[in-house]
Protein backbone atom coordinates (compact mmCIF):
# COMPACT_ATOMS: atom_id res chain seq x y z
CA UNK A 1 0.00 0.00 0.00
CA UNK A 2 2.74 2.60 0.87
CA UNK A 3 4.70 1.68 -2.48
CA UNK A 4 1.48 2.65 -4.08
CA UNK A 5 1.13 6.05 -2.35
CA UNK A 6 4.68 6.74 -2.99
CA UNK A 7 4.47 6.54 -6.69
CA UNK A 8 1.26 8.44 -6.16
CA UNK A 9 3.39 10.73 -4.57
CA UNK A 10 5.78 11.23 -7.18
CA UNK A 11 3.58 10.97 -9.88
CA UNK A 12 1.54 13.92 -8.42
CA UNK A 13 4.83 15.51 -7.97
CA UNK A 14 5.36 15.54 -11.48
CA UNK A 15 2.53 16.44 -12.45
CA UNK A 16 2.47 19.65 -10.51
CA UNK A 17 6.14 20.37 -11.90
CA UNK A 18 5.03 20.00 -15.22
CA UNK A 19 2.16 22.35 -14.84
CA UNK A 20 4.49 24.78 -12.75
CA UNK A 21 6.88 24.84 -15.61
CA UNK A 22 4.72 25.39 -18.49
CA UNK A 23 2.74 27.84 -16.74
CA UNK A 24 6.64 29.42 -16.39
CA UNK A 25 7.09 29.18 -19.56
CA UNK A 26 3.71 30.98 -20.99
CA UNK A 27 3.95 33.90 -18.41
CA UNK A 28 7.43 34.57 -19.98
CA UNK A 29 7.34 33.99 -23.27
CA UNK A 30 4.33 36.52 -22.93
CA UNK A 31 6.53 39.06 -21.63
CA UNK A 32 9.01 39.10 -24.67
CA UNK A 33 6.03 40.71 -26.44
CA UNK A 34 4.44 42.96 -24.02
CA UNK A 35 6.53 46.67 -23.27
CA UNK A 36 8.33 47.58 -21.39
CA UNK A 37 11.66 45.88 -23.18
CA UNK A 38 14.86 45.78 -22.02
CA UNK A 39 17.37 45.62 -25.35
CA UNK A 40 20.69 46.47 -23.23
CA UNK A 41 19.81 42.82 -20.97
CA UNK A 42 19.01 41.23 -24.27
CA UNK A 43 22.34 42.66 -25.93
CA UNK A 44 24.18 41.27 -22.63
CA UNK A 45 22.36 37.80 -22.92
CA UNK A 46 23.49 37.30 -26.46
CA UNK A 47 27.00 38.27 -26.14
CA UNK A 48 27.17 35.91 -23.18
CA UNK A 49 25.30 33.00 -24.94
CA UNK A 50 26.38 33.68 -28.27
CA UNK A 51 30.18 35.14 -28.27
CA UNK A 52 31.38 34.28 -24.96
CA UNK A 53 30.43 30.33 -26.20
CA UNK A 54 32.34 30.72 -29.50
CA UNK A 55 35.43 29.35 -28.71
CA UNK A 56 33.86 25.85 -26.39
CA UNK A 57 31.53 25.81 -29.32
CA UNK A 58 34.40 25.76 -31.99
CA UNK A 59 36.93 23.13 -30.48
CA UNK A 60 34.15 20.63 -30.31
CA UNK A 61 32.87 21.20 -33.57
CA UNK A 62 36.34 20.86 -35.31
CA UNK A 63 37.14 18.28 -33.17
CA UNK A 64 33.86 16.43 -33.71
CA UNK A 65 34.52 16.90 -37.79
CA UNK A 66 38.24 15.52 -37.60
CA UNK A 67 37.04 12.24 -35.55
CA UNK A 68 34.21 12.13 -38.01
CA UNK A 69 36.04 12.12 -40.93
CA UNK A 70 38.74 9.82 -40.02
CA UNK A 71 36.00 7.15 -38.17
CA UNK A 72 34.08 7.48 -41.76
CA UNK A 73 37.19 6.86 -43.51
CA UNK A 74 38.19 3.53 -41.55
CA UNK A 75 34.76 2.25 -41.78
CA UNK A 76 33.95 2.82 -45.60
CA UNK A 77 37.56 1.49 -46.59
CA UNK A 78 36.20 -1.78 -45.40
CA UNK A 79 33.84 -1.83 -48.96
CA UNK A 80 35.64 0.74 -50.89
CA UNK A 81 33.38 3.67 -50.28
CA UNK A 82 35.85 6.04 -48.93
CA UNK A 83 34.40 8.55 -51.69
CA UNK A 84 31.19 8.73 -49.52
CA UNK A 85 33.47 10.49 -46.60
CA UNK A 86 32.97 14.40 -47.17
CA UNK A 87 29.11 13.61 -47.67
CA UNK A 88 28.62 11.87 -44.49
CA UNK A 89 30.53 14.57 -42.53
CA UNK A 90 28.72 17.65 -43.87
CA UNK A 91 25.56 15.76 -43.38
CA UNK A 92 26.19 14.38 -40.03
CA UNK A 93 27.54 17.72 -38.59
CA UNK A 94 24.50 19.99 -39.94
CA UNK A 95 21.65 17.74 -39.14
CA UNK A 96 22.62 16.20 -36.14
CA UNK A 97 25.83 16.81 -34.86
CA UNK A 98 26.29 20.35 -34.93
CA UNK A 99 23.21 20.88 -33.22
CA UNK A 100 23.29 18.13 -30.44
CA UNK A 101 26.90 18.86 -29.22
CA UNK A 102 26.15 22.90 -29.46
CA UNK A 103 23.35 22.02 -27.65
CA UNK A 104 24.93 20.16 -24.60
CA UNK A 105 27.69 22.71 -24.83
CA UNK A 106 25.52 25.26 -23.99
CA UNK A 107 23.32 23.80 -21.67
CA UNK A 108 26.60 23.08 -19.63
CA UNK A 109 28.15 26.37 -19.94
CA UNK A 110 24.97 29.04 -19.89
CA UNK A 111 22.04 27.16 -18.34
CA UNK A 112 24.36 25.93 -15.30
CA UNK A 113 25.34 30.11 -15.31
CA UNK A 114 21.63 30.95 -15.39
CA UNK A 115 20.82 28.74 -12.95
CA UNK A 116 23.29 30.12 -10.71
CA UNK A 117 22.70 33.63 -11.26
CA UNK A 118 19.08 33.52 -10.86
CA UNK A 119 19.13 31.33 -7.83
CA UNK A 120 21.94 33.49 -6.11
CA UNK A 121 19.54 35.93 -6.78
CA UNK A 122 16.47 34.65 -5.62
CA UNK A 123 17.92 32.87 -1.77
CA UNK A 124 19.73 36.60 -1.49
CA UNK A 125 16.19 38.98 -2.10
CA UNK A 126 16.74 40.25 -4.78
CA UNK A 127 14.81 39.15 -7.11
CA UNK A 128 12.03 40.49 -4.37
CA UNK A 129 13.76 43.37 -4.76
CA UNK A 130 12.95 43.82 -8.39
CA UNK A 131 9.17 43.40 -7.20
CA UNK A 132 9.48 46.50 -4.73
CA UNK A 133 11.16 48.31 -7.49
CA UNK A 134 7.61 47.74 -9.46
CA UNK A 135 9.69 45.70 -11.83
CA UNK A 136 8.70 42.61 -13.11
CA UNK A 137 11.43 39.46 -12.60
CA UNK A 138 9.85 37.59 -15.39
CA UNK A 139 9.86 40.44 -18.13
CA UNK A 140 13.61 41.68 -16.26
CA UNK A 141 15.59 38.59 -16.00
CA UNK A 142 13.94 35.49 -17.73
CA UNK A 143 12.21 37.17 -21.15
CA UNK A 144 15.65 38.24 -22.51
CA UNK A 145 17.31 35.05 -21.60
CA UNK A 146 14.99 33.25 -23.24
CA UNK A 147 14.95 35.40 -26.31
CA UNK A 148 18.81 35.51 -26.65
CA UNK A 149 18.80 31.74 -26.42
CA UNK A 150 16.23 31.19 -29.20
CA UNK A 151 18.77 33.78 -31.72
CA UNK A 152 21.74 32.72 -30.44
CA UNK A 153 22.00 29.28 -31.26
CA UNK A 154 21.04 28.91 -34.28
CA UNK A 155 24.10 31.72 -35.19
CA UNK A 156 26.32 29.44 -32.97
CA UNK A 157 25.43 25.94 -34.70
CA UNK A 158 25.67 27.95 -38.37
CA UNK A 159 29.41 28.45 -37.09
CA UNK A 160 29.67 25.08 -35.87
CA UNK A 161 28.36 23.70 -39.06
CA UNK A 162 31.42 25.76 -41.15
CA UNK A 163 34.29 24.82 -38.71
CA UNK A 164 32.44 21.01 -38.28
CA UNK A 165 32.72 20.38 -41.96
CA UNK A 166 36.36 22.04 -41.80
CA UNK A 167 37.82 19.92 -39.64
CA UNK A 168 36.70 16.80 -41.44
CA UNK A 169 38.62 18.80 -44.63
CA UNK A 170 41.88 19.17 -42.67
CA UNK A 171 41.64 15.31 -41.55
CA UNK A 172 40.85 14.11 -45.41
CA UNK A 173 43.43 16.44 -47.04
CA UNK A 174 46.39 16.63 -44.91
CA UNK A 175 46.15 12.96 -43.43
CA UNK A 176 44.07 10.67 -45.53
CA UNK A 177 45.44 12.01 -48.44
CA UNK A 178 42.16 12.98 -50.61
CA UNK A 179 41.80 15.69 -53.49
CA UNK A 180 40.90 19.17 -51.76
CA UNK A 181 38.66 19.98 -54.65
CA UNK A 182 36.92 16.63 -55.11
CA UNK A 183 36.33 16.71 -51.20
CA UNK A 184 34.63 20.11 -51.26
CA UNK A 185 33.03 19.09 -54.31
CA UNK A 186 31.25 15.99 -52.93
CA UNK A 187 30.49 18.09 -49.55
CA UNK A 188 28.11 20.53 -51.76
CA UNK A 189 26.82 17.66 -54.00
CA UNK A 190 24.56 16.40 -51.83
CA UNK A 191 24.12 18.80 -49.37
CA UNK A 192 20.53 20.59 -49.37
CA UNK A 193 19.08 23.35 -47.83
CA UNK A 194 16.90 21.12 -45.54
CA UNK A 195 20.33 19.94 -43.90
CA UNK A 196 21.07 22.80 -42.73
CA UNK A 197 17.69 24.17 -41.78
CA UNK A 198 16.96 21.17 -39.91
CA UNK A 199 19.61 21.98 -37.80
CA UNK A 200 19.23 25.64 -37.29
CA UNK A 201 15.27 24.75 -36.26
CA UNK A 202 16.59 21.82 -33.68
CA UNK A 203 18.69 24.81 -32.80
CA UNK A 204 16.67 27.69 -31.87
CA UNK A 205 14.20 25.04 -30.01
CA UNK A 206 17.56 23.93 -27.98
CA UNK A 207 18.21 27.51 -27.29
CA UNK A 208 15.23 28.29 -25.98
CA UNK A 209 15.24 25.00 -23.89
CA UNK A 210 18.40 25.76 -22.26
CA UNK A 211 17.60 29.17 -21.24
CA UNK A 212 13.75 28.14 -20.25
CA UNK A 213 15.66 25.39 -17.75
CA UNK A 214 18.21 27.72 -15.99
CA UNK A 215 16.08 29.81 -15.73
CA UNK A 216 13.12 27.71 -14.37
CA UNK A 217 15.18 26.31 -11.82
CA UNK A 218 17.46 29.29 -10.83
CA UNK A 219 13.99 31.00 -10.32
CA UNK A 220 12.61 28.82 -8.01
CA UNK A 221 16.07 27.57 -6.03
CA UNK A 222 15.22 28.05 -2.30
CA UNK A 223 17.43 26.94 0.82
CA UNK A 224 20.65 29.32 0.07
CA UNK A 225 23.92 27.51 -1.33
CA UNK A 226 22.61 23.84 -1.30
CA UNK A 227 19.62 25.12 -3.46
CA UNK A 228 21.16 27.09 -6.26
CA UNK A 229 23.91 24.03 -6.40
CA UNK A 230 20.98 21.42 -7.12
CA UNK A 231 19.10 23.93 -9.33
CA UNK A 232 22.55 24.04 -11.23
CA UNK A 233 22.53 20.76 -11.53
CA UNK A 234 18.51 20.40 -12.64
CA UNK A 235 19.27 22.80 -14.96
CA UNK A 236 21.96 21.15 -16.87
CA UNK A 237 20.39 17.62 -16.54
CA UNK A 238 17.05 18.60 -17.79
CA UNK A 239 18.13 20.52 -20.22
CA UNK A 240 20.55 17.65 -21.60
CA UNK A 241 17.47 15.58 -21.81
CA UNK A 242 15.30 17.31 -23.64
CA UNK A 243 17.62 18.31 -26.25
CA UNK A 244 18.11 14.65 -26.95
CA UNK A 245 14.51 14.43 -26.70
CA UNK A 246 13.41 17.38 -28.78
CA UNK A 247 16.54 16.19 -31.19
CA UNK A 248 14.26 13.04 -31.93
CA UNK A 249 11.34 14.56 -32.14
CA UNK A 250 12.44 17.15 -34.51
CA UNK A 251 14.46 14.90 -36.70
CA UNK A 252 10.97 12.67 -36.99
CA UNK A 253 9.03 15.84 -38.55
CA UNK A 254 11.95 16.51 -40.91
CA UNK A 255 12.95 13.31 -42.52
CA UNK A 256 10.41 10.67 -41.55
CA UNK A 257 9.33 9.15 -44.55
CA UNK B 1 -1.93 60.43 15.63
CA UNK B 2 -5.60 59.39 15.01
CA UNK B 3 -6.97 62.29 13.24
CA UNK B 4 -4.66 61.10 10.00
CA UNK B 5 -5.88 59.07 7.46
CA UNK B 6 -4.96 55.78 7.51
CA UNK B 7 -2.19 54.76 4.92
CA UNK B 8 -2.01 50.96 5.52
CA UNK B 9 -5.05 49.02 6.84
CA UNK B 10 -4.79 45.10 7.84
CA UNK B 11 -7.54 43.41 8.57
CA UNK B 12 -7.79 39.93 9.49
CA UNK B 13 -4.87 38.78 7.67
CA UNK B 14 -4.05 35.09 7.95
CA UNK B 15 -0.93 33.35 6.56
CA UNK B 16 0.08 29.80 6.93
CA UNK B 17 2.90 27.45 5.59
CA UNK B 18 1.09 24.51 5.53
CA UNK B 19 0.47 23.20 8.84
CA UNK B 20 2.65 26.13 10.49
CA UNK B 21 0.69 28.92 11.00
CA UNK B 22 2.37 32.31 11.12
CA UNK B 23 -0.36 34.76 10.33
CA UNK B 24 -3.13 34.32 12.50
CA UNK B 25 -5.72 36.92 12.63
CA UNK B 26 -3.76 40.11 12.46
CA UNK B 27 -5.23 43.28 12.45
CA UNK B 28 -2.86 47.13 12.33
CA UNK B 29 -3.90 50.32 10.84
CA UNK B 30 -0.83 52.31 9.96
CA UNK B 31 -1.26 56.00 9.73
CA UNK B 32 0.00 58.47 7.42
CA UNK B 33 3.01 60.07 8.17
CA UNK B 34 3.51 58.03 11.49
CA UNK B 35 6.79 55.59 11.53
CA UNK B 36 5.73 52.09 13.11
CA UNK B 37 8.03 49.73 14.48
CA UNK B 38 6.78 46.38 14.29
CA UNK B 39 9.25 43.94 17.49
CA UNK B 40 8.82 40.60 18.28
CA UNK B 41 11.15 37.18 18.76
CA UNK B 42 12.31 35.40 15.28
CA UNK B 43 9.71 33.63 13.52
CA UNK B 44 6.93 35.28 15.03
CA UNK B 45 5.92 36.12 11.57
CA UNK B 46 7.39 39.94 11.61
CA UNK B 47 9.09 39.40 7.99
CA UNK B 48 6.00 37.56 6.67
CA UNK B 49 3.83 40.34 7.77
CA UNK B 50 5.96 42.53 5.45
CA UNK B 51 6.25 40.62 2.61
CA UNK B 52 2.71 40.22 2.20
CA UNK B 53 2.08 43.92 2.36
CA UNK B 54 4.49 44.57 -0.41
CA UNK B 55 3.32 42.00 -2.59
CA UNK B 56 6.22 39.34 -2.71
CA UNK B 57 3.70 37.10 -0.35
CA UNK B 58 -0.11 36.49 -0.62
CA UNK B 59 -2.10 36.20 2.34
CA UNK B 60 -4.53 32.88 2.06
CA UNK B 61 -7.04 35.69 3.62
CA UNK B 62 -7.73 39.31 4.90
CA UNK B 63 -7.40 42.43 3.76
CA UNK B 64 -4.57 45.02 3.13
CA UNK B 65 -5.35 48.31 1.82
CA UNK B 66 -3.04 51.20 1.21
CA UNK B 67 -4.43 54.56 0.72
CA UNK B 68 -8.27 52.91 0.80
CA UNK B 69 -7.23 50.33 -2.49
CA UNK B 70 -7.63 46.79 -1.68
CA UNK B 71 -3.68 44.93 -2.63
CA UNK B 72 -3.95 41.85 -1.15
CA UNK B 73 -3.62 39.37 -4.46
CA UNK B 74 -3.28 42.20 -6.57
CA UNK B 75 -0.48 41.25 -9.71
CA UNK B 76 0.92 42.33 -12.73
CA UNK B 77 0.55 45.87 -13.66
CA UNK B 78 -1.88 46.37 -10.86
CA UNK B 79 0.66 45.52 -8.21
CA UNK B 80 3.46 47.41 -10.28
CA UNK B 81 1.41 50.43 -9.81
CA UNK B 82 0.84 50.11 -6.25
CA UNK B 83 4.58 49.38 -5.29
CA UNK B 84 5.86 52.50 -7.46
CA UNK B 85 4.87 54.22 -4.20
CA UNK B 86 6.64 52.19 -2.03
CA UNK B 87 10.69 51.78 -1.05
CA UNK B 88 12.32 49.04 0.57
CA UNK B 89 15.27 48.16 2.65
CA UNK B 90 15.75 44.58 2.60
CA UNK B 91 17.74 42.59 5.70
CA UNK B 92 20.63 41.42 3.61
CA UNK B 93 20.09 44.90 1.31
CA UNK B 94 19.33 42.44 -1.51
CA UNK B 95 21.51 44.71 -3.76
CA UNK B 96 21.84 43.86 -7.52
CA UNK B 97 25.23 42.69 -7.52
CA UNK B 98 25.73 42.43 -11.33
CA UNK B 99 25.44 46.38 -11.36
CA UNK B 100 27.51 48.92 -10.18
CA UNK B 101 26.22 51.05 -6.96
CA UNK B 102 24.48 53.81 -8.82
CA UNK B 103 22.58 51.41 -11.16
CA UNK B 104 21.14 49.65 -7.83
CA UNK B 105 20.28 52.99 -6.71
CA UNK B 106 19.38 54.84 -9.61
CA UNK B 107 16.87 51.53 -10.83
CA UNK B 108 13.84 52.12 -9.73
CA UNK B 109 14.20 55.53 -11.60
CA UNK B 110 14.97 54.34 -14.51
CA UNK B 111 13.19 51.24 -14.44
CA UNK B 112 9.90 52.02 -13.40
CA UNK B 113 9.96 56.02 -13.69
CA UNK B 114 11.58 56.31 -17.65
CA UNK B 115 14.23 58.40 -16.13
CA UNK B 116 16.99 58.29 -18.71
CA UNK B 117 20.11 56.36 -17.32
CA UNK B 118 22.62 59.82 -17.61
CA UNK B 119 19.54 61.25 -15.57
CA UNK B 120 19.33 58.31 -13.00
CA UNK B 121 23.55 58.65 -12.37
CA UNK B 122 23.05 62.08 -11.19
CA UNK B 123 20.27 61.53 -8.80
CA UNK B 124 21.58 57.95 -7.73
CA UNK B 125 24.97 60.32 -6.98
CA UNK B 126 23.23 62.80 -5.05
CA UNK B 127 21.62 59.93 -3.20
CA UNK B 128 24.84 58.40 -2.40
CA UNK B 129 25.58 61.45 -1.02
CA UNK B 130 23.03 61.80 1.20
CA UNK B 131 23.81 58.12 3.25
CA UNK B 132 27.44 59.14 3.20
CA UNK B 133 29.00 57.66 0.36
CA UNK B 134 31.07 59.98 -2.09
CA UNK B 135 30.74 60.09 -5.54
CA UNK B 136 34.17 57.71 -6.65
CA UNK B 137 31.86 54.75 -4.84
CA UNK B 138 29.05 55.35 -7.28
CA UNK B 139 30.88 52.80 -10.16
CA UNK B 140 32.26 50.28 -7.19
CA UNK B 141 30.31 46.87 -6.81
CA UNK B 142 28.01 45.62 -4.24
CA UNK B 143 30.42 43.19 -3.36
CA UNK B 144 33.28 45.52 -2.95
CA UNK B 145 31.77 47.45 0.08
CA UNK B 146 31.38 46.67 3.33
CA UNK B 147 27.71 45.19 4.77
CA UNK B 148 27.18 48.50 6.39
CA UNK B 149 28.01 50.71 3.24
CA UNK B 150 25.67 47.63 1.83
CA UNK B 151 22.81 48.92 3.94
CA UNK B 152 23.44 52.99 3.54
CA UNK B 153 22.98 52.13 -0.60
CA UNK B 154 20.19 49.74 0.22
CA UNK B 155 18.29 52.73 1.94
CA UNK B 156 19.56 55.29 -0.57
CA UNK B 157 18.00 52.63 -3.58
CA UNK B 158 14.39 53.02 -1.20
CA UNK B 159 14.55 56.54 -0.54
CA UNK B 160 15.93 57.46 -4.66
CA UNK B 161 12.33 57.08 -6.40
CA UNK B 162 10.65 59.59 -3.35
CA UNK B 163 8.31 56.87 -2.20
CA UNK B 164 5.19 57.78 -0.04
CA UNK B 165 5.43 54.34 2.24
CA UNK B 166 9.34 53.05 3.37
CA UNK B 167 9.87 49.25 4.70
CA UNK B 168 12.75 48.45 6.47
CA UNK B 169 13.27 44.79 7.42
CA UNK B 170 15.81 44.24 10.23
CA UNK B 171 17.79 47.67 9.06
CA UNK B 172 20.36 46.84 12.16
CA UNK B 173 20.71 43.44 11.83
CA UNK B 174 24.01 41.87 10.47
CA UNK B 175 26.10 45.12 11.29
CA UNK B 176 27.91 46.71 14.18
CA UNK B 177 26.29 49.34 17.09
CA UNK B 178 27.82 51.76 15.79
CA UNK B 179 26.98 51.30 12.36
CA UNK B 180 23.39 50.55 13.24
CA UNK B 181 23.32 54.09 14.85
CA UNK B 182 24.05 55.57 12.05
CA UNK B 183 21.83 53.56 9.57
CA UNK B 184 19.08 54.30 12.16
CA UNK B 185 19.27 57.96 11.89
CA UNK B 186 19.48 57.92 8.78
CA UNK B 187 16.03 56.36 8.14
CA UNK B 188 14.74 58.94 10.98
CA UNK B 189 15.76 61.82 8.54
CA UNK B 190 15.06 59.90 5.26
CA UNK B 191 11.47 59.47 6.58
CA UNK B 192 11.41 63.07 8.04
CA UNK B 193 12.34 64.81 4.55
CA UNK B 194 10.12 62.25 2.63
CA UNK B 195 7.76 62.58 4.63
CA UNK B 196 6.67 59.41 4.07
CA UNK B 197 5.00 56.70 6.17
CA UNK B 198 7.23 53.97 7.65
CA UNK B 199 7.11 50.54 8.77
CA UNK B 200 9.88 49.07 10.14
CA UNK B 201 10.30 45.49 10.89
CA UNK B 202 12.71 44.58 14.03
CA UNK B 203 13.96 42.59 17.17
CA UNK B 204 16.44 45.48 18.07
CA UNK B 205 14.86 47.74 20.98
CA UNK B 206 17.38 50.12 20.98
CA UNK B 207 17.05 50.31 16.64
CA UNK B 208 13.01 50.37 17.74
CA UNK B 209 13.08 53.48 19.94
CA UNK B 210 15.41 55.69 17.95
CA UNK B 211 13.16 55.17 14.32
CA UNK B 212 9.64 54.47 15.15
CA UNK B 213 6.11 56.68 16.72
CA UNK B 214 4.58 53.66 17.85
CA UNK B 215 5.82 50.30 18.37
CA UNK B 216 3.72 47.15 17.90
CA UNK B 217 4.88 43.85 19.35
CA UNK B 218 3.32 40.47 17.20
CA UNK B 219 3.00 37.21 19.34
CA UNK B 220 1.60 34.10 17.59
CA UNK B 221 0.70 35.54 14.68
CA UNK B 222 -1.55 38.53 16.34
CA UNK B 223 0.13 42.08 17.14
CA UNK B 224 -0.65 41.67 21.33
CA UNK B 225 0.17 45.41 21.99
CA UNK B 226 0.67 48.51 20.18
CA UNK B 227 1.07 51.89 21.39
CA UNK B 228 3.32 54.99 21.28
CA UNK B 229 7.10 54.56 21.38
CA UNK B 230 7.70 56.23 24.91
CA UNK B 231 5.09 54.06 26.66
CA UNK B 232 6.21 50.77 26.08
CA UNK B 233 8.55 50.45 28.86
CA UNK B 234 5.52 50.86 31.17
CA UNK B 235 2.94 49.42 29.05
CA UNK B 236 2.06 46.57 31.70
CA UNK B 237 1.79 44.06 29.18
CA UNK B 238 3.77 41.04 30.18
CA UNK B 239 4.51 40.14 26.58
CA UNK B 240 6.11 43.12 26.25
CA UNK B 241 7.77 43.02 29.59
CA UNK B 242 9.70 40.10 28.68
CA UNK B 243 10.46 40.96 25.14
CA UNK B 244 12.01 44.31 26.16
CA UNK B 245 14.04 42.63 29.25
CA UNK B 246 15.22 39.69 27.49
CA UNK B 247 13.68 37.10 29.96
CA UNK B 248 13.91 33.99 29.35
CA UNK B 249 10.75 33.02 31.71
CA UNK B 250 7.50 34.61 30.44
CA UNK B 251 4.41 33.95 28.03
CA UNK B 252 6.35 34.06 25.51
CA UNK B 253 8.26 31.59 26.16
CA UNK B 254 6.08 28.32 25.55
CA UNK B 255 5.25 29.38 22.09
CA UNK B 256 9.07 30.10 21.23
CA UNK B 257 10.26 27.29 22.82
CA UNK B 258 7.58 24.71 20.41
CA UNK B 259 7.96 26.53 17.56
CA UNK B 260 10.90 26.04 15.05
CA UNK B 261 12.34 29.46 13.58
CA UNK B 262 11.13 30.72 10.65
Amino acid sequence: MNFVAAIGRVFLSFLASTGRLAMFAGVSVSHIFRPPFYPRLLLRQIIEIGYYSLPVIGLTAVFTGMVLALQSYTGFARFNAEGAVATVVVLSITRELAPVLTGLMVAGRIGAAMAAEIGTMRVTEQIDALSTLATNPYKYLIAPRLLAGLIMLPCCVLIADIIGVYGGYLVAVHKLDFNPAVYLKNSWQFLELIDVISGLVKAGVFGFLIALMGCYHGFYSKGGAQGVGSATTNAVVSASILILGCNYLITEAFFSQ
Amino acid sequence: MNSRPVKIALRGLIKSFGEKHVLRDLDLDIFEGESVAVIGASGTGKSVLLKNIVGILTPDSGSIKIDGEEVAGLAGNARDRVNRKLGMLFQGSALFDSLPLWENVGFGLMSAHGISRADARVAAIERLRQVGLDADSADRFPADISAGAQKRVGLARAIATEPEILFFDEPTTGIDPIMGDVIDNLIVKSVKELGATALTITHDMESARRIADRVALIHEGKIAWIGDVGKIDTSGNEIVDQFIHGRVEGPMSASLLGTPAA
